[in-house]
């Protein structure tokens, strides 16, 4: 079943064409990671099933239902741009937004104290944002998203800024959120954590749809055309006509090859050309090479080293 | 419905728990009743200190410097008008001056003369025929002292007296008739019925309500701003937007923080009317005078409070969805603060002629109204049709600018950066 359905939406701001017949379904139970440059749509898409905004065409169904104020209480949204009260306490705030979804005021502080404690955070309850490190404070507005236990949760961006130990505590909540049936869309930058968690994905881009379906089936799509190398030595061969590009990382190289280019002439260029070669992995592409193609058309080109995330 | 309420509930508490709020509804009403009742009780122990006044006397009648003294200084404390920074006494002294000299002159070599009190040296000048016809001069460096007033009159009086004895009236007969004619002032209120009253005590009334509407609308209507300013700028808007709809984000604050308001209003209107009751014949047994508001007056203050927050909280509200920040604000601001202070400016007008067409126009401008309309009502009982007619046209103003500010802050509130121009805005009330 499709938990969120968007048909045809458009969404127009005066001459600004914001989402354009954009479609897309979220299965039940799965984690789906909606994609794309900063000012694709992902916020207008994410806005329209929150019911933030209407969309001018198409429909956006949650549950099979057109959104309405009805469904709000069904749906969790942590936003990218997201912030707290300066002046209330927390467990005073997140009671104040659960019963704004419709949990009464009992079950709101027996959840809040549950929640607190499972993102280690019970000794803040009555202290005030101000007092807490923008990582605790990141948690609290998860909690905010989470906390009326709601059926579909849009994360945006729900990692920055957290340190490695709150991003493993968040990525197994989420995880255990969908293993209880919950539906989950995660927008985000990080193609590392989509590769981690995400079921399916949508990539979009100037408002419009660029290619969507099951994670593997999307990297299949692409086929093995890259190879991870581990080596030591002379480079001269990566500039050779097999190659389209390659980015060099500081422990391996993703080499990227020219369509109908075979792996194995580069690895024996290499050995010729007096490198020594530690590891040699025929690849399905990164999404972040798949992300960067698709959105400017064409690869990205070798950095000299630096990580991209 | 609910959500409204879960959202009122949380403007009122979170600001009515502050110290600040706490501190703001004591102390606002004790510094008020201090400035009532202090100026009375100086008066009362002639606390307005002493002035010299050399008299410059080019007369040829040495008796008429004497008649001067005698009446300036038995009118001691009652020359001025007590709460006008009263109770000067003056103490005279005579400096024959021969009328062919120059007293300007003579006031301009003394009053740069080093010596005590320099600064508040003044001079009375009695010309050579100042028994005739002439007036009389007066300088000194300060002349903002209500307390002259008063030595105006002793002064006119005592010159009128010499000029009755030389022209042949029995001394004896002159004190009789120039006995001043005292003038009781009575207020007629709604029934028709007329109560004692000064233009004082009128005054004072009608300014401090006037000043409170004026400081408590305007206070509450910023804190609404900076409500609104604080969940934009901190994003919180992102999370309430996608459990409520816009419009009753704002109708939650309005009303949450006008509650504030209320409560606040409502602890000083009771005191004030505790006060009245018990504390005017408290304060009057030890001899100081202190106004009694009446309680229909505090009931039109809490009305009108309600009527003038809504209005201008309303126009707040939507300076707060269009800026970003509060610098921004400081600009966007200042129309709305305007039409809130232009009453302040022109309440004098309205004051003194409460019934000309000029004052009942401008009490009847939905702006002006919450103020000018309780000014005149505080000073004469306007007809009740024009309480009325104003009170309407502000709930009209009111709906129709509730309408127009939903409009506006739904598409607001979500847009950081630059600030619109009015172009834009109209393209945000089409968007919605």
């Amino acid at each position: 079943m499709n938990v969120v359905e968007l048909k045809n939406v458009t969404k127009r701001f005066d001459q600004f064409v914001a989402v354009k017949d954009l479609s897309f379904e979220v299965r039940q139970g799965t984690i789906f990671g909606l994609l794309g440059p900063n000012g694709a749509g992902k916020t207008t898409s994410i806005r329209m099933i929150v019911n933030i905004f209407a969309p001018d065409e198409g429909d956006v169904l949650v549950m099979g239902k057109h959104v309405s104020p009805d469904l709000q209480p069904q749906i969790g949204y942590l936003p990218e741009e997201r912030g707290l009260y300066k002046k209330m306490k927390i467990g005073d705030q997140l009671v104040f937004f659960a019963n704004l979804k419709g949990v009464n005021s009992v079950d709101a502080s027996r959840l809040v104290d549950e929640w607190l404690e499972r993102l280690t955070l019970s000794d803040w309850k009555n202290k005030k944002p101000t007092d807490l490190s923008k990582g605790m404070q990141q948690k609290v507005q998860f909690i905010v998203s989470v906390i009326h236990n709601p059926d579909v949760m849009i994360l945006d961006e729900p990692f920055s800024g957290l340190d490695p130990v709150s991003v493993n505590l968040l990525k197994n909540v989420i995880l255990d959120l969908k293993h209880q049936g919950k539906t989950i869309i995660f927008s985000t930058h990080q193609m590392e954590q989509v590769e981690q968690m995400c079921d399916d994905i949508c990539l979009i881009n100037h408002g419009t749809h660029v290619l969507s379906g099951g994670l593997k089936a999307v990297k299949r799509r692409f086929g093995k055309n890259t190879v991870i190398l581990d080596y030591e030595g002379p480079d001269s061969f990566l500039s050779a006509d097999l190659i389209k590009h390659h980015n060099r990382f500081p422990n391996y190289s993703e080499i990227v090859l020219q369509d109908g280019a075979d792996a194995q002439e580069v690895l024996k260029r290499a050995l010729s050309g007096g490198a020594r070669v530690n590891r040699f992995e025929l690849v399905e592409p990164s999404l972040n090479e798949i992300f960067i193609e698709s959105v400017t058309g064409k690869a990205s080109v070798s950095n000299g080293g630096g990580r991209q995330n | 419905m609910k959500k409204v309420l879960i959202i009122i509930k949380r403007e009122y508490l979170v600001r009515v728990r502050t110290r600040a709020f706490v501190l703001g509804t004591v102390i606002s009403p004790v510094l008020l009743l201090a400035l009532i009742i202090l100026p009375s009780f100086l008066a009362e122990r002639g606390g307005g200190g002493e002035r010299r006044i050399t008299v410059l006397d080019q007369s040829d009648d040495p008796l008429l410097f004497d008649a001067i003294k005698a009446r300036v200084e038995s009118n001691g404390a009652d020359a001025g008008e007590p709460g006008f920074g009263s109770g000067t006494r003056f103490l005279l002294q005579r400096q024959p001056l021969p009328s062919d000299q120059s007293p300007n002159d003579w006031i301009k070599r003394d009053s740069n003369l080093p010596g005590d009190k320099a600064s508040e040296r003044a001079y009375l000048i009695l010309s050579p025929s100042v028994l005739e016809n002439a007036g009389t001069e007066y300088h000194a460096k300060n002349l903002s002292d209500f307390s002259i007033r008063g030595l105006e009159e002793s002064v006119s009086a005592a010159i009128s007296e010499r000029r009755l004895v030389r022209a042949g009236f029995d001394a004896a007969q002159i004190s009789l008739y120039m006995k001043p004619v005292d003038m009781k002032k009575f207020k007629i209120d709604v029934t028709g019925e007329s109560t004692e009253g000064g233009m004082r005590q009128d005054f004072m009334i009608a300014f401090a309500l006037l000043f409170f509407l004026y400081i408590t609308v305007l206070f509450y209507g910023l804190f609404v701003m900076r409500g609104v300013i604080e969940e934009k700028q901190s994003r919180i808007v992102e999370v309430l937007i996608s459990s409520v709809r816009p419009t009753q984000m704002m109708v939650g604050k309005l009303v949450g923080i006008g509650l504030v308001g209320l409560t606040q209003i409502g602890i000083w209107a009771i005191s004030t009317a505790l006060l009245s009751s018990v504390g005017v014949a408290m304060f009057a047994a030890r001899g100081a005078k202190v106004p009694s508001v009446p309680m229909s007056l505090l009931v039109y203050f809490v009305l009108f409070f309600v009527l003038g927050f809504f209005l201008y909280a309303t126009l707040y509200a939507t300076v707060g969805a269009i800026v970003s920040s509060e610098e921004d604000a400081q600009q966007v601001q200042f129309p709305v603060t305007m039409l809130l202070v232009v009453p302040m400016m022109i309440f004098g007008l309205v004051m003194a002629n409460p019934n000309s067409t000029g004052s009942i126009v401008l009490s009847m401008v939905p702006f002006f109204a919450p103020t000018l309309m309780m000014l005149r009502i505080a000073v004469i009982n306007p007809p009740v049709w024009q309480v009325i007619l104003s009170m309407v046209i502000m709930l009209v103003s009111i709906v129709g600018l509730l309408w127009l500010a939903a409009k506006i802050y739904r598409v607001g509130i979500l847009m950081y950066g630059k600030r619109p121009n009015l172009a834009e805005l109209g393209r945000w009330l089409r968007y919605s």
